[in-house]
């Protein structure tokens, strides 16, 4: 790319009368510029594409395209994927009767220590995923005696995902003038009836930035969950690490993992759509 | 039909005191400004009024019914905001219904007194919009309406006029007071500018450190003001820190006093009990003093002569500064003589101060 | 009472001496209300599940579930035995974290600076975030030498295939995935420097590097520390990468051992102290970070 726009300008630039002005050594510096951010877009798109080029190539033939391997995605699959979706609402729903209380206390109330607290809530965040499966591993074994059930993975997943869910509601809390609430109280509405109608609605994005967070992560989340689930708590993520690490790279596998990430990718799409990205400052997704 | 009494409402923040023993009886109907600087005190008082903020200390009573402890949803007030706070997600139909719906108003009453109060704010066709839709001066005409429509007890107003440019407020500070009186309800306003409170107020309290200064109407407040930061918030003032020479009655039998300052002498009224000797100051306002012509007034000894120093033509008024024996003296003269003044620069000139109040100087060290 | 009021200057006046007054006021213990699933959830699932893990790593060897006695023993055949583990940890996360930071500062200021197609550009840098699981099996087929490139890169006479189980394989997994959090940390630094600061120095006859040098990297600084910090902290826990695109030398790193030590051979004594140096590394960077650059909520 950068080779063929130098000689293009060599040759061209000096018989031309008046200058072009995408010749000029600036245009070519933002050019380049372009060129560099659109390779590492497409670096960060190409495993994407390349597992979903691999998914649909036809099995066994020399070329060709098929979406045999889909099949196993609603067959064999289907159990796991089915996992994925109801850990993961079950999660989000947790973490939301977790964490708009928590949210509206931090901002709303006067908590001694505010910021430690903060940061004690956070702690998990900074947890790396395998020791917090370890840890949990243990704990649910020996102390809480909930070894490889269903509840003890959502209750990884909450303590693993909640402060992404406080953090946007936090920011859409403090942008949201505390005016709406007295307003509404000298109009005679209770506190209830004031969240309900004016501070829900109005937190809407921020709650739906934190969603966004939560099903993301947890959707693909394996690592914690390689530690803490059993036979019969096999997540979709969970099937495609054990998948690669036993039976090898096989389309089906790729299948799996193409239909994860355009999930995970449309319900991206369809927030930046609606909210656009204001409120997932400061959290995972820039 | 309320009567609004505070009786020593004090509101501490830790140890600074934001409101300071307020006592005040606002009467059924009366439209109040709370005026003063910003940190007076007057938007806490206001927000103590509405439930906002718990007093520290004292006693709130709408007539008969001591409110400290009904929390704002049940106080049955109406308050308009500075940044007017209506709710961004709903039109402004739904704004105005609001009050009426989380009362449960049946839907039709909703219906009819939202298109009622529409109308008032002649702004009919306006019910499917959205706030931001508006512009300012609209948005804070649906929040009148909003607060009038759930029919309020006690009208509260916090600085809701502050946000709007200069053409707006002005139209509007006239709307305010017009579905004041319309309603006949008992409002408090606050602002910190002197002019929407002169224009629309009953009575006006002064408001300085968390104190009320000086309660009573705009004359009283202009006129005769009680303390020295009365006289000098409200509008332009000559301080003239001097001594009390004597008593005088005047031919219509009230007392005033003379004041001594450096070379001048000045008859003032007294709104307090100076005493020949006492430490006072008094103030002259720029625009109540007359220019006397050279023949007249030779033997009156309130006459006092002075160096034009500066002549500022402002349009309808002339500003003079004038050293009057090292006194500095502002002096505001409008109609047509003041045309006649605009090359007096340097001119000596003779003055005589009319409507002088005289407050005890009590920043005078006690001897 | 009730309603109490919700003032800004209450807030912050009101919070002095909390201490003194050992009674909270009413709104404090509603408020901590409020928070307590929160807190239990933390305390239950995280506070307590690490302490367990630092007392099981403190144990010896199957006394735990008798009666314990107490020994420093794993932690000393941690040094002893798993030092190269650390070291190879250690080594992965800064190396890929400073390549994070030589390409990804580049890319922050461009996409500050120069483009308009910022919301296309984030939508994009999603992808690394959804998991280093997919990253690493899209990584691995593209360096297969039958995968998607192969052949046309054959034309050339280049094959990825050397590179298939490699360190730069390792680092460039690694990369990508902690690539948008650099790029959001320094981004964020730059969108607060005013472009006309830049000018200023070009107008002052700085060269472009000078300008660099002098102005854009001291000013951005900030955003450079936290950017690198947070990639650090998430590539010393890497795991899956290096086991799909690694040797045995990149494969050994902290929480692949850990895994093998404690849920393969169920040595939890030496998996819990492996974990509590992991965990050690990680909170020390991550406590770091925050000191240094305030964090996104300023709390």
């Amino acid at each position: 790319m950068s080779v063929s726009t130098a000689s293009t300008l060599s040759a061209e630039a000096r018989p031309s009368p008046e200058p072009r002005r995408w010749l000029r050594p600036g245009a070519v510096i933002d050019v380049l510029a372009h060129a560099y951010v659109w390779f590492w877009l497409a670096v960060f798109a190409m495993p994407f594409l390349a597992t979903l080029f691999y998914s649909l190539q036809a099995s066994g033939g020399q070329g060709g395209f098929s979406l045999d391997a889909y099949v196993y995605v609603l067959g064999s699959f289907k159990d796991n994927l089915l996992l994925s979706f109801e850990t993961t609402v079950a999660t989000i729903i947790i973490n939301l009767l977790i964490a708009v209380p928590a949210a509206y206390a931090i901002v709303r109330y006067p908590i001694p220590g505010k910021s430690f607290l903060l940061s004690f809530l956070n702690l998990s965040l900074y947890t790396p995923a395998a020791v917090m499966g370890m840890s949990l591993v243990i704990a649910y074994a020996y102390l809480f005696r909930i070894p490889q059930t269903i509840t003890g993975l959502i209750a990884a997943y909450v303590v693993g995902t909640f402060p992404l869910m406080l953090v946007p509601i936090i920011v859409a809390l403090r942008d949201l003038p505390i005016t709406f609430e007295e307003a509404a109280k000298t109009l005679g509405a209770n506190r209830a009836q004031s969240f309900l109608r004016i501070e829900l609605p109005l937190l809407g994005p921020g709650i739906s930035a934190g969603i966004l967070l939560t099903f993301v992560i947890i959707f693909n989340e394996f690592l914690v969950t390689l530690f803490v689930a059993g036979p019969g708590t096999t997540t979709a993520a969970l099937r495609v690490y054990t998948l690669t690490r036993t039976a090898g790279f096989q389309p089906s596998t790729a299948a799996l993992a193409t239909t994860m990430q355009l999930v995970s990718f449309l319900v991206v799409l369809l927030f930046f759509q609606v909210f656009g990205s204001r409120y997932l400052k400061g959290t995972y997704l820039i | 039909m309320t009567q609004v009494r505070l009786v020593n409402v004090t509101r501490r923040y830790g140890k600074t005191t934001a409101v300071d023993r307020i006592s005040a009886d606002i009467a059924d109907g009366e439209f109040v400004t709370l005026l003063g600087p910003s940190g007076c005190g007057k938007t806490t008082t206001l927000r103590m009024v509405a439930g906002l903020v718990e007093p520290s200390e004292g006693e709130i009573w709408f007539d008969d019914q001591m409110v400290n402890d009904v929390p704002t949803n049940r106080r049955h007030i109406g308050l308009a905001f500075q940044s007017h706070a209506l709710f961004p997600h709903l039109t402004v139909a739904r704004n105005v219904a609001f009050g009426l719906e989380v009362k449960g108003t049946p839907k039709e009453q909703i219906q009819q007194r939202v298109a009622e109060m529409l109308a008032m704010i002649e702004m009919s066709d306006y019910g499917d919009r959205l706030p931001a839709q508006l512009s300012g001066g609209q948005q804070q005409r649906v929040a009148l309406a909003r607060m009038l429509a759930t029919d309020p007890r006690v009208l509260l107003f916090d600085e809701p006029l502050s946000a709007l440019d200069r053409n707006l407020r002005d139209t509007l500070k006239y709307s305010i007071l017009d579905l004041q009186r319309r309603s006949k309800k008992t409002a408090i306003y606050v602002t910190h500018d002197q002019s929407e409170a002169f224009a629309i107020s009953d009575r006006i309290f002064v408001m300085h450190k968390g104190r009320i200064e000086q309660a009573g109407t705009q004359l009283d407040i202009y006129l005769r003001p009680e303390s020295e930061f009365v006289a000098n918030f409200v509008g332009d003032n000559n301080a003239l820190h001097g001594t009390v020479t004597r008593e005088v009655r005047d031919h219509d039998g009230q007392r005033r006093v003379e004041v001594e300052s450096g070379g001048i002498r000045l008859l003032a009224t007294d709104t307090g009990a100076l005493r020949p000797g006492d430490r006072a100051i008094a103030f002259v306002r720029p625009e109540t003093i007359e220019i006397v012509g050279d023949g007249e007034g030779r033997d009156d000894p309130y006459v006092v002569e002075g160096k034009v120093t500066q002549v500022v033509f402002e349009g309808p008024t002339v500003r003079l500064m004038v050293d009057a024996d090292g006194t500095p003296l502002l002096v505001e003269i409008g109609g047509l003589p003041r045309l006649s003044l605009l090359d007096s620069d340097a001119k000596r000139i003779r003055l005589r101060p009319r409507s002088v109040s005289a407050v005890a100087d009590r920043s005078a060290v006690p001897a | 009472m009730a309603q109490a009021a919700l003032e800004n200057e209450a807030r912050e006046l009101d919070g002095t001496g909390w201490l003194a007054r050992l009674g909270f006021e009413e709104r404090t213990w509603r408020g901590l209300g409020l928070l307590a699933p929160a807190i239990l959830v933390a305390v239950l699932f995280s506070l307590i599940p690490l302490i367990y893990l630092v007392q099981i790593s403190l144990t010896e060897k199957s006394s735990f579930f008798f009666n314990a006695s107490y020994t420093l023993a794993n932690y000393r055949e941690v040094f002893d035995r798993y030092q190269s583990t650390i070291r190879e940890t250690v080594f992965l996360a800064t190396v890929s974290s400073l390549l994070d930071l030589v390409f990804g500062y580049p890319f922050a200021y461009i996409l500050i600076r120069k483009v308009r197609y910022r919301e296309f550009a984030r939508t994009m840098m999603t992808f690394p975030l959804f998991g280093t699981l997919y990253l690493a099996f899209g990584l691995f087929y593209i360096l297969l030498p039958n995968g998607p490139f192969g052949s046309i890169l054959a034309r050339w006479d280049i094959s990825l295939a050397p590179y298939l189980f490699s360190l730069p394989a390792t680092l460039f997994g690694m990369m990508v995935f902690t690539f948008p959090f650099m790029v959001m940390n320094v981004g964020a630094a730059l969108s607060n420097v005013d472009p006309t600061l830049e000018e200023a120095a070009k107008t002052l006859g700085a060269k472009p590097w000078q300008t660099f040098v002098r102005v854009l990297f001291p000013l951005s600084w900030s955003g450079v520390l936290a950017g690198f910090l947070m990639c650090f902290g998430w590539n010393l826990g890497v795991f899956v990468v290096p086991l799909l695109l690694g040797r045995p030398q990149e494969q050994n790193v902290i929480s692949v051992v850990m895994y093998d030590k404690g849920l393969v051979q169920f040595n939890y004594g030496l998996a819990g102290a492996l974990g509590v140096v992991l965990m050690a590394l990680a909170f020390g960077v991550s406590w770091l970070s925050l000191r240094l650059s305030r964090g996104a909520l300023g709390a």
